[in-house]
């Protein structure tokens, strides 16, 4: 009884829930609407799942968990009104986000009002910097092309090259290859670029043949089922190497991807999780599903941890707290020594129409 | 061996742009109507051969299919939006508008029923290599579409040049108004250039994105060059059109050996912007 007349105090005092009845509550920022409604939809039931199942075990020692979802359709404008709104209004303290450009809209104000922002979906390199209240549960892009270069490298796949995309995150992928390829032994020696939705890729991919690479190191985001079709059309013999995105069902099941190499932020549910996700969302446990569940795990750990130690839930202890801990082991094991977690990465290989782990590595 | 491979995809664009900018300045010169939602066609065609090669029905009789709707669907625009605005004394700039709207339209309409996807046609014979000799390597529907592409050009010439219609077409082109008074009903003749157009566009509107797949928003970038070739090649030529727009699409590849990527359209259509200070009618114009 004294153990929730204390949690109530605490809750009263951190504007967490108003009285003993009102349960503790966390906000989500996410693309429900828009081009990025079906990331944001799969993100939103990651968060409500794991919600949802420590609140049928009684909640954190016995306070309900309630999350408050508010839809930015990726914008970053609107995610800043929807900030305002749950931290002025509703007085949250812990916040998850999505998406590089509203990741990094509402850092600043995050920073300004110490909001905890809880990102597991984004990977733009500036997230890692963005605010020191801004968490990362996965790398960026960088900390995978790092892992990914070194695996090259050591496999003597040492001259490359680099197809890019001419927009900002292509430039940017293309800029982490320059820094993380030389840095692991490897030399570049040239770099095309593609538009964004551009689908012709030979004239690029015959450029960059002709400088004679073992690997081409690749940072698109669309047609990548194309440029993997001339790629292997025209005959090139040459190592195909990216991250993450590449793990696409339809390029990995195409037969002009044998062979390609990327990382792969690693991320398995439990069958039985698995199972159950299912049984209450009538569809599978995605990548950012998990990824969500995952993240939101972590922070029921950390409050679980901060109610035993009578802390208040600002944003400013989450975070304490959350180095405190420094290692989490949820789905997959979080530790943080920066505010991006390390986590480990797999080397995938796509053979004979699927993607097979060749290595596991760490992201650094 | 990269040049020659240049070369040959180069001839392979260059020849789908081709068909896209002699049906384009076909439809200029006959109406005088800058007719951009020519795009929209060419797109839309895609979409109806996907849709029904999906259904199962075989690929050729798709294509047939999706020509035919084509050239509907070009002389519904000319009939009842572009000659109902001629009618009302609606200048050509207000026509330009409607134009612009109906290729929004019809791109918006192709993106909320197939999303923004890139769809991919499921033919295993189009990604086959043809060998086209040496070490040049080309897939069976990169030479269908450049050969489809050249029979297109030439029926189209000869269209033009040696059929009854093709003959009235270039009266009303050449003098609308003689045209009318000589019951040539250049009205009927504009619905059916239209008609022509559209169904000829809707060959590399169907085979181009078996090659490279189907977005909504594909055809802007083809229609933008042929705009190009129709004015460099001298506006009312056939022959002009399709010969710069395969000029066009070899400077676009060919640059790549000189310099990087990122200023092949640029020097590419710098290189028009000054042969037109010394020639502004166009390569062709005399042909005409």
């Amino acid at each position: 009884m004294k153990r929730r007349g204390l949690i109530a105090a605490f809750a009263l005092l951190t504007g967490m829930g108003a009285a003993q009845a009102e349960p503790i509550r966390i906000g989500a920022i996410l693309p429900l609407t828009g081009p990025g409604a079906l990331i944001g939809t799969q993100q939103m039931r990651g968060i409500q799942f794991a919600i949802d199942q420590a609140n049928e075990k009684g909640g954190i020692r016995g306070e309900k968990i309630e999350v408050i979802f508010e839809d930015n359709q990726a914008k970053p404008d609107q995610s800043i009104l929807s900030l305002n709104k749950l931290v002025d209004l509703q007085h949250l303290q812990v916040i998850f986000t999505a998406y590089s450009g509203p990741s990094l809209a509402m850092a600043p104000l995050a920073t300004r009002k110490k909001i905890l922002l809880i990102n597991a979906g984004a990977q733009a390199d500036k997230l890692a910097t963005a605010s020191p209240y801004l968490i990362n549960t996965l790398p960026t892009i960088g900390g995978e092309i790092a892992v990914l270069s070194k695996y090259l490298a050591a496999e003597g796949k040492k001259k490359g090259v680099v197809l890019f995309e001419n927009d900002a995150a292509g430039i940017s992928g293309r800029d982490d290859y320059l820094d993380a390829f030389p840095k692991a032994g490897g030399t570049i020696e040239a770099q095309e670029p593609t538009q964004f939705g551009q689908t012709d890729f030979r004239p690029a991919l015959l450029k960059l043949a002709d400088a004679k690479p073992e690997v081409m190191l690749v940072s698109i985001t669309a047609g990548l089922k194309n440029m993997a079709q001339q790629y292997k059309q025209l005959g090139l013999g040459f190592t195909v190497a990216g991250t993450t995105f590449f793990q696409d069902p339809e390029v990995v099941a195409d037969p002009g991807s044998e062979g390609f190499i990327h990382t792969q932020v690693r991320i398995d549910a439990p069958p039985e999780v698995a199972a159950e996700f299912q049984k209450r969302f009538n569809t599978g446990m995605e990548f950012f599903v998990r990824q969500y569940y995952n993240a939101t795990q972590m922070l029921l750990t950390t409050i679980d941890r901060m109610i035993e130690e009578k802390q208040p839930l600002t944003g400013e202890n989450v975070r304490a707290e959350i180095f405190k801990i420094k290692k989490f082991q949820g789905l997959i094991p979080l530790e943080f020594n920066s505010n991006t977690a390390t986590v480990p990465i797999d080397i995938n290989k796509m053979t004979g129409g699927k993607d097979v782990t060749v290595k596991q590595m760490s992201s650094d | 061996m990269l040049a020659l491979q240049l070369l040959f995809n180069g001839l392979v664009t260059g020849c789908a742009l081709g068909v896209v900018a002699v049906t384009f300045s076909l439809v200029y010169s006959t109406t005088k109507l800058f007719h951009v939602a020519h795009a929209g066609i060419f797109t839309l065609s895609g979409y109806i051969a996907w849709s029904l090669s999906r259904q199962g029905v075989p690929f050729i009789l798709a294509m047939a299919a999706a020509v035919a709707a084509s050239a509907a669907a070009g002389a519904a625009i000319q009939a009842w939006l572009y000659a109902r605005l001629e009618r009302k004394n609606a200048t050509h700039l207000v026509i330009l508008i409607a134009s612009l709207g109906t290729l929004a339209v019809m791109q918006n309409i192709i993106a909320a029923v197939y999303t923004p996807n890139i769809l991919q046609f499921s033919l295993p014979w189009a990604g086959e290599v043809v060998a086209a000799g040496g070490k040049v390597r080309l897939t069976a529907i990169q030479v269908v579409i450049a050969l489809a592409s050249l029979a297109v050009y030439g029926g189209l010439m000869w269209f033009a040049h040696r059929t009854i219609l093709g003959k009235q077409m270039r009266a009303v082109a050449s003098n609308p108004f003689l045209a009318e008074i000589t019951r040539l009903r250049p009205r009927r003749v504009h619905v059916l250039v239209m008609a022509i157009a559209s169904a000829a566009v809707a060959v590399p509107g169907v085979l181009q994105p078996v090659d490279l797949g189907l977005q909504p928003y594909n055809g802007t970038t083809p229609l933008l060059t042929a705009t190009i070739a129709m004015i460099a090649g001298g506006v009312g030529s056939i022959t002009g059109a399709f010969v710069l727009a395969v000029v066009i699409a070899e400077l676009q590849n060919m640059s790549l050996l000189f310099i990087p990527g990122e200023w092949s359209i640029g020097v590419t259509f710098f290189i028009f912007v000054v042969f037109m200070l010394f020639r502004p009618t166009g390569l062709f114009a005399a042909a005409r």
